[in-house]
């Protein structure tokens, strides 16, 4: 086996072995990214790709207007946060996560969804 | 090793311990831009290009067949100042089997992080490339006894900050780069050829489907096209000084591909597409493995040497 390949193969395992440490990034969420929901979701959870730390993770939901229509603290549970909802008018949302992964890579976005009239 | 060198060392190893990273690889707010291949992405970073391989017919009458394999290292030495070293061994086959193979210079890359705005997705940042000469096998002529320094200015912007009604436009993003190429010596007396000063430029537009999904709509894709970022790259060069006699052709290629982004590590592939008949034969292939070492060794090699902050990590505002 050539050296160059040896060093790639050695670079790609050591890759692997350190799975478990890296940017957390937004998977997926409920409800969904850019959807229209035909009732007022009691919450919004977020799925992220790696474990994230509670102490310095946050997600605030505002309406069309700015104004914050989440209640209570984000709750974290490994790769999960989640906040709860006022009761939602129909109209669009959006919502402004940030986090920070285990090994203390910051990640941040924001999204929008509907509420159907 | 000198007595000074130990403590620096250590130093720097405490450093690294407790020192938090805000940002590591090219992230600015939502975007991330990925290490383009054929030009540099606008971030400092730690990272590793290894390997790079391009295989690419020459301009020449008849085109020679040429290939390339590189490698390139970068490193924090603060949050916002960074060095490269790369090293490239190119192999060229003459149509009468003449072949010549070498490495060429020696490149390193002095770089600093003028700007990144979240809010915006727009980093600056300037470099000053060197290829120094004599590094490589001027033997062969594919190294030079002279050096090459190329004061250069790097950016990313990323469409994110448009309107909703812009909806899935907001997920392109393009970066580029400028830099004004002057040689140590205007003239070389093996060729007998003068050096020209050279502008040397690229860019890229790139579309990430990752930012698609989690910023814009969730379309429900597979997890493998959520991590492409389709992207198209143009790499030019364009003598502009000290370049007596001799056409002042750009030369250069456009390079259609597409990244592979995961958590590691990417993997680029890209169509070379001469831009004229001087600047190769038929289409080339450029790929690359690009590891993100940041992210593989968060708490000590993928920190900047110094400067980090040791607090804790900052709280977010909105």
């Amino acid at each position: 086996m050539r050296i160059s390949t040896l060093a790639v193969t050695a670079l790609l395992t050591l890759a692997a072995a350190t799975a478990a440490h890296a940017h957390a990034f937004l998977d997926h969420a409920e409800p969904r990214v850019g959807s229209t929901t035909p009732a007022a979701p009691k919450e919004v959870v977020l799925f992220f790709s790696q474990n994230i730390e509670a102490a310095f993770s946050e997600v605030e939901v505002s309406d069309a207007n700015g104004a914050r229509v989440d209640q209570g603290k984000p709750k974290v549970n490994a790769t999960t946060m989640r906040i709860g909802l006022k009761a939602l008018p129909p109209g669009t949302y959006r919502v402004h996560w940030h986090v920070l992964s285990k090994d203390t890579h910051s990640t941040e976005g924001n999204f929008t969804f509907q509420v159907e009239k | 090793m000198s007595r000074h060198l130990l403590p620096t060392l250590a130093l720097a190893g405490v450093a690294a311990a407790f020192s938090t990273d805000a940002f590591a690889h090219c992230f600015v707010g939502a975007r991330f831009f990925p290490a383009t291949l054929a030009t540099d992405d606008p971030c400092v970073a730690d990272e590793l290009s290894l390997p790079t391989v391009s295989w690419s017919k020459t301009g020449d009458f008849p085109p020679a067949t040429a290939w390339d394999f590189s490698g390139e290292i970068s490193k924090r030495i603060t949050e916002n100042f960074g060095i490269s070293v790369g090293q490239d061994w190119t192999s060229i086959r003459q149509a009468d089997g003449t072949l010549t193979q070498g490495f060429q210079n020696l490149e390193t890359t002095l770089q600093y992080q003028i700007l990144r705005d979240r809010e915006h997705e727009l980093a600056i940042l300037s470099g000053v490339i060197v290829d120094w000469g004599r590094t490589g096998s001027t033997g062969s002529g594919l190294a030079t006894d002279y050096s090459l320094v190329t004061p250069t200015i790097y950016f990313g912007k990323g469409f994110g900050d448009l309107p909703s009604s812009f909806s899935w436009f907001r997920a392109f993003a393009v970066t580029g780069q400028v830099g004004y190429e002057i040689p140590t010596s205007s003239f070389d007396f093996i060729e007998n050829v003068f050096i020209p000063q050279q502008l040397v430029y690229g860019a890229s537009l790139q579309y990430s489907m990752s930012y698609l999904k989690s910023e814009i709509v969730d379309l429900g894709l597979p997890d493998f096209i959520n991590h492409l970022i389709p992207v198209i790259e143009l790499s030019l060069s364009t003598p502009v000084a000290n370049n007596f006699g001799n056409p002042y052709t750009t030369t250069g290629t456009v390079n259609p591909g597409v990244i592979w982004v995961g958590s590691h590590f990417q993997v680029g592939l890209e169509a070379m597409i001469p831009v004229n008949r001087v600047s190769g034969t038929g289409v080339g292939v450029l790929g690359q493995l690009h590891l993100y070492l940041d992210d593989m060794f968060p708490s000590t090699f993928g920190q900047p040497l110094f400067g980090a902050s040791p607090t804790t990590p900052r709280k977010m505002t909105f």
